[in-house]
């Protein structure tokens, strides 16, 4: 009896090759049922994400994973080139690899996590499928638990490693909570629209959007369930916001220092952050100086977002400890015996 | 004497323990009880000191430096235990027992309790009312003016885009710090209402120079909240307003 786990990821194979291989939410019950419907194939668990496609399976002592992959290939219907774009392991190595997946270690946005949920969704169908038995029930629930104590004793998901994300941490360090907070998106492109969905996602309720041609902006509120507001009444708006966002295409800037203080004693001087995502800027630098403006421009949020991603890099080898440590304490049958 | 004083000893080892623990806890992310517990049981040593003094006195324990400092350690150990938990677990609480620590370490330099105290034959229940409740609200104006200080402190790294190191990490928002600010000093303003009503019901002869000055401080203290409120203002100028007034009439008060 063997573990052994077969995959394919953002980090060994291009779209075109892992697109063939991804698996939507009804192929995936197919595909686990077809790999342990095999003689050699004692358990099996298929993980399917936008990044990776991983084979999990407990196989008898004759059997390996280049039989896996020849079915897997056959099954996919590739012919291709393969070389590379797999990846394997065995026993303990498919073991911690599943600790490292589950951790958000090996993910496109380190220490990102919704992997976790990802991992836990596909071991739950192959259980209630009669996929898994004590082999990958007792390492899915050990890499579960290495997951959240990767997470819990490391900084690996600290700071926003994105643009958007940035600018969401730096409003609630201004404003704690976004829970009931009012956001005025200007532009409606793309980093507008990653930008306003984080703040959503953080509790903001009420977002504006306005944009030189209206009817960009109508699209974007309502793709957000936001409102949208016409170009020339967007300083109106400017006395209840808490959060600006400028992302406008504009060769000069939009906002100006005396937008602001028309609406200052209006607004009883509550703070105010401004995210300019623009090139060239939308947001006069001198509006950063009214005391209770706190503006922030695209270089500040990359940095942070660089220095982020620095960080939870730097986690990497106390999060292999805690995996080679967990993986020694535990009695896995296929792994440590 | 010695067993009287081993009590501010012991609430002023508590309170530096209560800082340290704190940092600790900050700058590990966990959100721990043992700050907190050092500071109650601080507290508890701070109320058997004051008992102490207060029994020496035979009224309420603010005749010289030290028993005014310990009075006023703990008044702020007081607010430190009676505000929510968010705010006892961030910088902002862990700045509390520092404060402690040093009001307490002044009261115990030599000469700051007077040593041949002699017990009142008579107390007046006004002027005991006033002098406690005047303490009292500096304690409450004392985390508000700490609340500033950790205002200009975040204003600055925001505003100049300093965002390394754990303090910006360990402190509340600025919103939450504006609120808190003005929260708490409106607390200590309605305990200094108090102190001065008492004090105007002194007998006459009782009536000080402390009672102007703490007057004048209430009416200072009154029109910069009244701005606040009704006009608004720049957590900045609040901030400045608040440390400022706190420590003028700080001062002004031990000078006196």
């Amino acid at each position: 009896m063997k573990l052994v786990c077969l995959g394919l990821s953002h980090e060994t194979a291009p779209i075109e090759v892992r697109e063939k291989f991804a698996l939507s939410d009804g192929a995936l019950d197919q595909e686990t049922k077809g790999l342990v419907a095999s003689e050699d194939v004692l358990e099996g668990v298929v993980l399917s994400t936008c990044n990776r496609t991983e084979y999990y399976a407990v196989v008898n002592g004759g059997s390996g994973v280049a039989e896996l992959e020849n079915w897997v290939c056959e099954r996919r219907k590739y012919d291709g080139i393969r070389e590379g774009f797999f990846y394997h392991y065995e026993a303990r190595g498919a073991a911690e690899h599943l600790c490292r997946v589950a951790s958000g270690m090996n993910s496109m946005v380190l220490g990102e996590t919704e992997i976790f949920g990802q991992v836990k969704k596909a071991y739950k169908r192959s259980l209630e499928g009669g996929a898994t038995k004590s082999v990958l029930n007792k390492l899915f629930q050990r890499a579960f638990g290495v997951g959240k104590k990767v997470r819990t004793h490391t900084a690996i998901q600290e700071g926003a490693t994105s643009v958007a994300g940035a600018a969401v941490e730096l409003a609630e360090k201004v404003f704690g909570r976004l829970n009931g907070s009012s956001v005025m998106v200007i532009g409606a492109g793309e980093m507008s629209r990653k930008t306003a969905r984080a703040l959503q996602s953080r509790g903001a309720s009420s977002v504006m959007v306005t944009n030189r041609s209206f009817d960009k902006a109508a699209d974007l509120a309502e793709e957000i369930g936001g409102r949208a507001v016409p170009f020339s009444g967007w300083e109106e708006e400017l006395s209840h916001l808490d959060v600006v966002i400028a992302a406008t295409g504009a060769p000069h800037f939009v906002v100006k220092p005396q937008h602001v203080e028309a609406v200052r004693r209006k607004r009883k001087f509550r703070p105010l952050i401004m995210v300019d995502i623009a090139v060239p800027r939308d947001i006069d630098p001198e509006v950063g100086k009214i005391e209770e403006v706190y503006l922030y421009d695209i270089d500040t949020l990359q940095e942070m977002a660089d220095e982020a991603r620095k960080r939870r890099e730097e986690q990497l080898r106390l999060c292999e400890e805690i995996i080679c440590g967990e993986i020694d304490k535990a009695s896995l049958p296929a792994v440590n015996e | 004497m010695v067993m009287g004083i081993s009590w501010v000893v012991i609430a002023t080892v508590l309170a530096a323990a209560g800082g340290v623990v704190g940092v600790v806890a900050l700058r590990s992310d966990k959100v721990g009880r043992s700050a907190l517990i050092c500071m109650a049981l601080a507290f508890g040593a701070q109320i058997m000191a004051l008992g102490w003094r207060g029994e020496l006195r035979g009224q309420c324990p603010l005749g010289d430096l030290g028993e005014i400092c310990l009075f006023m350690a703990w008044s702020l150990t007081f607010f430190y235990l009676v505000t929510g938990t968010t705010y006892r677990v961030s910088l902002l609480g862990v700045f509390t027992a520092p404060l402690v620590f040093l009001l307490q370490g002044i009261a115990l330099i030599p000469g700051a309790f007077e040593k041949n105290v002699v017990s009142a034959e008579s107390i007046n229940a006004w002027r005991e009312a006033h002098t406690s409740l005047s303490v009292l609200s500096y304690g409450a104006l004392a985390l508000a003016a700490v609340a500033g200080v950790m205002f200009f402190v975040l204003n600055y790294q925001l505003k100049a885009r300093k965002f390394g190191g754990g303090l910006v990490h360990g402190m509340p928002s600025i919103s939450r710090l504006v609120q808190a600010m003005a929260r708490i000093a409106v607390v200590g303003w309605v305990i200094l209402t108090a102190g001065i009503i008492a004090g105007l019901l002194m007998p006459e002869g009782d009536f000080s120079i402390h009672l102007m000055v703490a007057t004048v401080t209430w009416v200072l203290y009154a029109v910069l909240l009244g701005v606040y409120f009704v006009r608004g203002l720049p957590g900045r100028q609040l901030a400045i307003g608040l440390t400022v007034l706190f420590v003028l009439s700080l001062v002004v008060f031990v000078k006196l």
